[in-house]
């Protein structure tokens, strides 16, 4: 099967319709320990010091480990990726472009991915099948968040990891269900954690995965992980239709509409207060103002840049921030 | 129910009772007394509280410098950042401010959205821009704190990095014969071009300034060209001792 790179989430039931193994640069980039390497890479090339990291990783990414076609999602998730693709192009990388449009409608999801299917050249009806068959991964991953924030059985960080691999079914979605049933099974046997504070992790998925242990440390876990849990369609049962189904996704379209889905998650898992992850150089830290303005819930923000690890003022801040949410906690009042 | 706060500053000792719902003691004393004259030390530090004047307490909290390598007994021990942003919502009766306490060694710098910390900036190392500098350079003059606090209009030009350096440069522009006035407000102006960089990061429209350096005017005229509301507490020395009364009250 011929690999093809992702940015981000796209319609991957026509990616895999159409015989291709799907790599989210993503997942490559923060997961290795040559992630500073990558990064390097790319300020050798001339990208500017202040564009994210997450940009320029994925940049690295193609260069190093020979990726020749890539789709960038050039609307409705970040604008600099548009300018990624077009230095691709240079090194000879196939490109091609996905969007997530702002307006929102399903007409123009519906020509978007129809677009993309004819690009692959693969029907509709084929692209149902490979659907149906995913889904039943997704609802194996639907269980392991209940598991998490249900039973207390799956850590945040675990139900992190599962939950973004959806994005690419890690390369293989056969051998991704058999791991997921194992987690599953092995899950269920552990002994429930459960911390004072329960926490909702939004914004993009982070640089620095040291979070999930570093709150644990102080009394909190993560029973929510907002955009992770978009990229695993939860809600998909919902959906007729491939196209209802990339309509029905919070993280590329408006904060209205992602406003909805967190605040009945809010209310659901019933969170004590939410970390709101940003990267630096991006314009989701803006994003912070409307979502704090908007929501009634103790929010911290944090930022990261290049490194994978929290730094100590950000431990420091989150260990205060902490601390405050634990006097309001309903278990210790 | 009584609730006593003890702060344990590095260089003072503050100490706030609320009965009820309110301030009704306050007292305050040096470091070393507190600990030479009011404790004593039985495998844990104890607190001898009729020797700070008063006869009892239900609930004992307390927080500080001194927090973590003193335990007292009897006494639970808070983070400072949350005493202050406690004692801050409980003076003010805001939920979103930005908190600057500047005291005699150490300076803190504290968001609060919804009542709760969300950013923090301390000072590292160097205590240039603290009590401590108002201090020194008043006594250089010979002229009281408060009397020094007053001035702010045409402030000499001090070094504005450097607490040592100024107080050379001092002794320079007293040579040069400048005025008391203008040296006194050059004092304060350099004090406050210290803090403005750990300020930088915390644009917001209400600052609450806490610490003992509340009290001086000229640093709460500067102030206000950057900050749409400035407010003092009214007793901005006690802030850590009152939140955690406050902290006692609410959460015991
Ligand atoms: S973190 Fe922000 S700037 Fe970076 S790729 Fe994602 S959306 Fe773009």
């Amino acid at each position: 099967m011929k690999k093809i790179g992702i940015t981000t989430t796209v319609p991957v039931e026509v990616l895999i319709a159409a015989g291709y193994e799907p790599v989210d640069l993503n997942n490559i980039f923060v997961t290795s320990t040559e992630y500073e390497n990558y990064i390097d890479i790319a300020e050798r090339d001339g990208f500017p010091k202040s564009s994210c990291a997450w940009i320029k990783g994925i940049y690295g990414v193609c260069i190093q480990e020979g990726i020749d076609e890539i789709i960038g999602v050039v609307e409705g998730d970040c604008s600099n990726t548009k300018s990624l693709l077009e230095v691709l192009s240079l090194h000879n990388i196939k490109i091609h472009s996905f969007s997530f449009p702002h307006s929102h409608r399903l007409e123009d999801v519906k020509k978007e991915i129809q677009k993309f299917m004819n690009i692959f050249n693969v029907s509709e009806k084929v692209v149902e099948e490979v659907r149906i068959q995913l889904n039943t991964i997704r609802e194996k991953v639907k269980e392991i968040d209940e598991l998490t924030y249900i039973d207390g059985k799956i850590t945040g960080f675990e139900n992190h990891l599962y939950q973004v691999s959806l994005s690419d079914f890690n390369g293989s979605p056969e051998a991704f269900s058999n791991e997921l049933d194992n987690v599953i099974a092995s899950g269920k046997n552990r002994e429930s954690v459960n911390k004072a504070i329960r926490l909702g992790y939004i914004g993009v998925p982070p640089m620095t995965g040291d979070i999930y242990d570093y709150v644990e440390n102080h009394n909190a876990h993560f029973v929510y992980n907002e955009v992770q849990r978009e990229f695993a369609f939860p809600r998909y049962k919902k959906a007729a239709n491939i196209y209802e189904q990339y309509y029905d996704y919070t993280y590329p379209y408006d904060n209205e509409y992602r406003l909805k889905e967190l605040k009945k998650q809010i209310e659901d898992r019933q969170l004590d207060a939410l970390v709101h992850y940003t990267q630096a150089f991006c314009h989701r830290a803006i994003e912070d103002i409307y979502l704090k303005s908007q929501l009634d819930i103790p929010i911290l923000h944090i930022e990261g840049d290049k490194i994978n690890r929290l730094d100590a003022r950000t431990k420091l801040r989150i260990e205060a921030f902490l601390d405050m949410v634990y006097d309001r906690c309903p278990s210790n009042i | 129910m009584r609730v006593l706060g003890i702060d344990l500053g590095s260089r003072e000792v503050k100490i706030a009772m609320f009965d009820g719902d309110g301030l009704v003691f306050k007292d305050k004393m040096s470091t070393m007394s507190f600990y030479k004259e009011c404790c004593s030390f039985d495998g844990i530090l104890k607190v001898d509280v009729s020797k700070i004047g008063i006869d009892g307490f239900d609930v004992g909290i307390s927080t500080g410098y001194g927090r973590n390598n003193t335990d007292l007994s009897r006494f639970k021990a808070i983070n400072e950042i949350k005493a202050h942003v406690y004692g801050a919502r409980f003076q003010t009766g805001l939920d979103d401010f930005i908190l600057l306490d500047i005291g005699g060694q150490d300076i803190k710098v504290v968001k609060v959205e919804k009542g709760i910390m969300t950013d923090l900036e301390l000072n590292e190392k160097c205590a240039a821009s603290c009590g401590r500098y108002l201090e020194n350079m008043a006594s250089v003059l010979e002229v009281s704190l408060d009397e020094m606090s007053g001035f702010y209009e045409n402030p000499v030009t001090l070094n504005s990095t450097c607490a040592v350096f100024s107080e050379s440069e001092l002794i320079g522009k007293i040579a040069e014969g400048v005025s008391l006035e203008a040296m006194c407000a050059g004092i304060n102006f350099s004090l406050y071009q210290r803090l403005r960089p750990m300020l930088t990061k915390f644009k917001g429209k209400k600052l609450v300034v806490s610490g003992g350096v509340a009290n001086n005017k000229a640093i709460h005229k500067f102030l206000k060209r950057d900050y749409e509301e400035v407010v003092t507490l009214a007793e901005p020395q006690w802030n850590g001792a009152i939140g955690c009364c406050y902290y006692g009250l609410k959460f015991f």
